[in-house]
């Protein structure tokens, strides 16, 4: 009975938490669609700042893990497929792996771990100096003001990057691996074009805008949970990784599922 | 002068559960300057807080400009916030702002048929009129007490609010920089004369020259009042 009630609890701590992340999501839409000229100029500011600092500055480290799991995915491929007798199946392996999984799953690992960590400690360290009070005296929403630019640039930044990615790594692959195999470089195009269909595309594009969409609502979620002490802002910060981790995952399955089953 | 606050029958309770103060009733009207004062976590702070609806009355409503704060929605209470400049007892300048735009944020945020560049302009007028000789384009952080107290008074000043609160706005100051960030609080109050002044302190002698007309005590959860000349 005791047990019950434990997981009775913790299911409903769990929905809790949940309907907050809805509400962000609400509002973040709401700013977006509805106020969007409420303090433009301002607000656009911030959403640059989280464009800039979480795709342009993740441009480098997005570069050369892109590089590294590209050669590692074609030098794999190469050095099976002829045993399988399916050397005209790089292309459909790379789509499978790059495009439909590992391009939104590794853009958005990289952005938890850069901007997610970022985006909690500094909206916790807002919350516990009072800053986020001093915007509300200001007549300044803060959801609006704060955490709907953060949420909208984390979402531009995750589809962005991952097509990024993508690229890098399909490109990087076969330059560091294709071209020593001797294929040429339109085989290797042409393979690739005929087995990205659609709905790879459209897998990848909505992942990407999904992914974006949690990491920047739980990040702001944590940060904002901190009260007054900074104590709280390390706490924050591992609650936003694992959250928006364990979010991501559960939603590649899902969509995962929903599409390719 | 009209009636800008008006706190009827107000009590408020701290996270114990403890009275900070009970049936309260006090009106506050276009240009009074009034001083509160009572020792530390007596409730003055919440008190000044409720004007600006960051705090709510357990007991009791509270008007500002007529308006009852706690059914005001999200967008009342922030178009109410705009008549009003609040400074915070440790400034609470926004810290990945440069100390211009921490001014000129209210204006580009609120006024939007301002160009950035005239919002920018008058933000560095409103710094220089309080005597802020810091690097414009820093970051507030590392700045004197001072400087950051002279910050925000210049922030609560840029949308030519009708009530001034501020919140032991001497905490940490020398006797010099008191009277200077005080004259100049009185200096803008004369020149809006249907403005409302409200200060926090521990004390009398923490508040040099403000030369209030009415003086709250708040103690042992009781207000009480005293009219000065």
């Amino acid at each position: 009975m005791e047990t019950l009630k434990t997981l009775g609890r913790e299911l409903l701590e769990r929905a809790k938490v949940l309907f907050e992340f809805w509400k962000i999501i609400v509002s973040t839409a709401e700013s977006v669609l509805f106020r969007f000229n409420l303090g433009r100029k301002a607000t656009l500011d911030v959403l640059l700042k989280q464009v800039y600092f979480t795709a342009f500055e993740a441009l480098p480290i997005i570069s050369w893990i892109a590089l590294i799991i590209g050669l590692i995915i074609v030098t794999q491929a190469l050095s099976i497929l002829p045993r399988l007798g399916g050397e005209g199946l790089i292309g459909e392996i790379l789509v499978w792996v790059l495009i439909r999984e590992l391009g939104p799953v590794f853009a958005s690992v990289i952005v938890i771990a850069r901007s997610g960590t970022a985006m909690a400690s500094e909206l916790g360290l807002m919350k516990s100096s009072n800053e986020v009070s001093a915007l509300e005296v200001m007549g300044i929403d803060p959801m609006h003001y704060l955490i709907a630019p953060r949420v909208l640039g984390t979402m531009i930044s995750v589809f962005v990057l991952t097509f990024y990615f993508e690229a890098i790594s399909i490109l990087g692959g076969y330059l560091l691996a294709g071209f020593g195999k001797n294929i040429a470089f339109s085989v290797f195009v042409d393979s690739i074009m005929q087995a990205m269909g659609f709905v790879e595309v459209s897998v990848s594009l909505l992942k990407s805008l999904l992914f974006g969409l949690i990491i920047g609502t739980v990040s702001s979620y944590y940060g904002l949970r901190v009260k007054r002490s900074i104590t709280e802002i390390p706490q924050a910060t591992t609650k936003a990784v694992m959250g928006s981790l364990r979010l991501v995952f559960v939603t590649d399955a899902v969509i995962t599922i929903l599409f390719f089953i | 002068m009209g009636t800008l606050v008006d706190i009827k029958s107000v009590s408020c309770y701290n996270e114990a559960g403890r009275p900070l103060f009970e049936d309260a009733s006090l009106s506050f009207s276009g240009g009074e300057r009034v001083l509160i004062i009572a020792p530390v976590a007596s409730g003055k702070s919440v008190l000044i807080r409720m004007l600006a609806g960051l705090s709510m009355p357990d007991k009791g409503t509270v008007r500002v400009f007529g308006e009852d704060i706690a059914s005001l929605t999200k967008d009342g209470l922030n178009k109410l916030r705009q008549r009003m400049g609040f400074v915070f007892h440790d400034s609470v300048l926004i810290s990945n702002l440069k100390v211009i735009e921490n001014v000129a944020l209210p204006l580009i945020y609120h006024r939007a048929a301002l160009s950035y560049e005239d919002a920018m302009q008058k933000a560095a007028r409103l710094l220089e009129g309080t005597g802020f000789r810091g690097d414009l384009w820093g970051l507030p952080g590392m700045l004197p007490l001072y400087a950051k107290k002279e910050i925000a008074l210049a922030r609560a000043l840029v949308l030519r609010p009708e009530i001034i609160v501020c919140e032991n706005l001497w905490d940490g100051l020398t006797d010099t920089e008191k009277t200077g960030l005080s004259s100049l609080l009185l200096q803008y109050h004369k020149s809006n004369p249907g403005g409302l002044l409200v200060f926090t302190a521990l004390s009398d002698a923490d508040a040099p020259h403000v030369r209030p007309h009415r003086v709250i005590r708040i103690e042992g959860c009781m207000i009480s009042e005293e009219l000065r000349a």
